[in-house]
């Protein structure tokens, strides 16, 4: 069950019969067993017709589709099997209401700096000294408490990670530096690398997202109305770094990626198809990974926790009980 | 709000009766049987929270449910709100996967004969059947039945109404819970 399929050959993908085939250009046939499909993540140039669409809305199957600069390009997304309207108009109603938003969005950036705390510490009881960036995030922590604006949230966010992302240049080898996030295009490596990672990470969430009936474009942290499904992108900020950035560090510490495995061209450093299958390959066994949740008492996945997050934030705002966002606990 | 003052069971056959009734308010079986096993499952129900199809339990609830005296029953719909199943004998039957349940059960199969005798106005018998145990039990709509279906009726009235449902508390099914996620995730 849950299981995306990443498809990076050119061609194109079809209904067949029962079954969604996909004929690359050297017309190679594949079948994918769409009964335990979440989601397609296209990769490459692929053509699809209505048919297909409307197939895999039938069995309630995402496709992503990835393009080259920024990585994700959008998704086509089935419709939802339960519709909620009831959950829709508690969303509409917190992001209304300027206490309960700046509640929910304090709470999801508490979450996110205690998930990149939890990176740091990691490595600091690894040999590396990483003691003043942990006081900054603490001191991000506190600063969380006095805000009384999503912006100011939003600014504590951002010199959280700031402070967070000087790990980068420390844990991972010389080829690869860092010296900051840049976006739309990355303009090196390891900006390549989060670029591609965080998409995949986002593109999880918009499923998890729709299993729940909660309307992806209404969010707390970020403002609604972005080009993207700016709940996937609360949500996600939880999430990065422990998928994101932990495969990562393993896959450049270990060496499955190296300078190879990227192509610059002006100012732009983008990862190559083999680099794409080798990232995507790894942060799909992280997703599979399991963890004893202490309140569901069973080992959950990676990829469980995100449907999780979404089941959490829709009760909370359905019930009024507390949310708590993730926070890694092992 | 009027509403308040009318008795919630008065309401119901209101609205059951008539389908311009002001205020409207329908219980169905599943409603009676949540009221019984757990409180906060009867609130969900009633907002329409979508549920965990996937969830193993489910589908063996579901899959039992339908296999069992296929042929010897007929299922009525009445009203769009209750869909009982009668036997040949024309008794109405409700079934059950295991005996843990049985108490939800009942209080959904005295629902099926209370509506089929004030709304409808036909007077049934009931049985109760657990396919898995080979038994089956009598059950009839009398005066200590009767009080329990009203008293349900106006506990649901209380719980649907409310903006917030009940608090999650443990209980043995909820392992086996469609919301068991959804309630302990925290
Ligand atoms: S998990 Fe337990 S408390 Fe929650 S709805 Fe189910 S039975 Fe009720």
């Amino acid at each position: 069950m849950n299981d995306n399929y990443h498809i990076f050959s050119d061609g194109r993908i079809e209904r067949h019969n029962d079954t969604v085939r996909l004929v690359t250009e050297d017309d190679d046939k594949k079948y994918l067993p769409i009964e335990n499909a979440e989601a397609l993540y296209l990769h490459g140039q692929i053509d699809f017709n209505t048919r297909l669409v409307s197939f895999l809305n039938e069995h309630g199957i995402a496709m992503h589709v990835f393009g080259w600069n920024d990585y994700y390009s959008g998704s086509i997304m089935p419709e939802r099997g339960q519709t909620s309207g009831q959950t829709v108009v508690n969303q509409v109603q917190a992001y209304n209401d300027a206490t309960h938003r700046i509640k929910i969005a304090r709470e999801i950036v508490a979450g996110s700096i205690h998930n990149m705390r939890s990176n740091v510490t990691y490595y600091n009881n690894r040999g590396h000294e990483f003691s003043s960036i942990i006081t900054d995030l603490d001191r991000c922590q506190d600063e969380l408490a006095d805000t009384t604006a999503v912006d100011e949230v939003m600014g504590v966010e951002a010199s959280a990670r700031r402070a967070y992302y000087q790990i980068f240049d420390k844990v991972l080898p010389n080829g690869f530096v860092f010296n900051g996030r840049a976006y739309n295009p990355p303009d090196n490596k390891v900006n390549s690398l989060i670029s591609f990672g965080n998409s995949l990470v986002y593109a999880n969430i918009v499923s998890a997202i729709r299993a729940t009936a909660l309307d992806p474009t209404i969010s707390y942290l970020h403002e609604p109305g972005e080009r993207r499904y700016s709940l996937a992108l609360d949500l996600a900020d939880l999430f990065k770094p422990l998928l994101t950035d932990r495969v990562i560090f393993r896959l450049v510490n270990r060496r499955q990626l190296s300078v190879d495995d990227f192509e610059s061209e002006l100012n732009s450093c983008l990862l190559t198809e083999s680099g794409r299958k080798t990232f995507s390959k790894e942060l799909e066994q992280t997703l599979e990974e399991t963890v004893e949740h202490p309140e569901l008492n069973k080992k959950v996945s990676y990829q469980y926790l995100l449907r999780v997050e979404s089941y959490k934030l829709k009760k909370h705002l359905l019930t009024g009980e507390p949310y708590e966002a993730f926070k890694r606990w092992w | 709000m009027a509403e308040r003052d009318i008795d919630p069971v008065e309401l119901l056959l209101e609205s059951a009766r008539s389908e311009a009734a002001n205020a409207s308010f329908h219980v169905t079986g599943v409603m009676m049987q949540y009221y019984e096993a757990c409180e906060r499952e009867l609130w969900f129900e009633s907002r329409n929270i979508e549920i965990n199809r996937e969830n193993p339990n489910v589908v063996r609830g579901t899959r039992v449910d339908d296999t069992a005296y296929g042929d010897q029953r007929q299922n009525l719909s009445i009203d769009g709100w209750i869909a009982p199943d009668m036997l040949d004998d024309g008794r109405i039957v409700e079934v059950k996967p295991s005996s843990s349940l049985i108490e939800p059960a009942r209080l959904q199969l005295l629902y099926y004969l209370w509506y089929l005798d004030r709304v409808v106005g036909v007077k049934k018998d009931g049985v109760l059947a657990h396919p898995t145990e080979r038994k089956r039990e009598s059950v009839e709509l009398n005066e200590e039945a009767i009080d329990k279906v009203e008293s349900a009726i106006r506990g649901i009235y209380e719980i649907v109404r409310n903006d917030s449902p009940p608090s999650a508390t443990e209980k043995s099914y909820c392992d086996s819970c469609a919301y068991h996620d959804f309630c302990w995730s925290c």
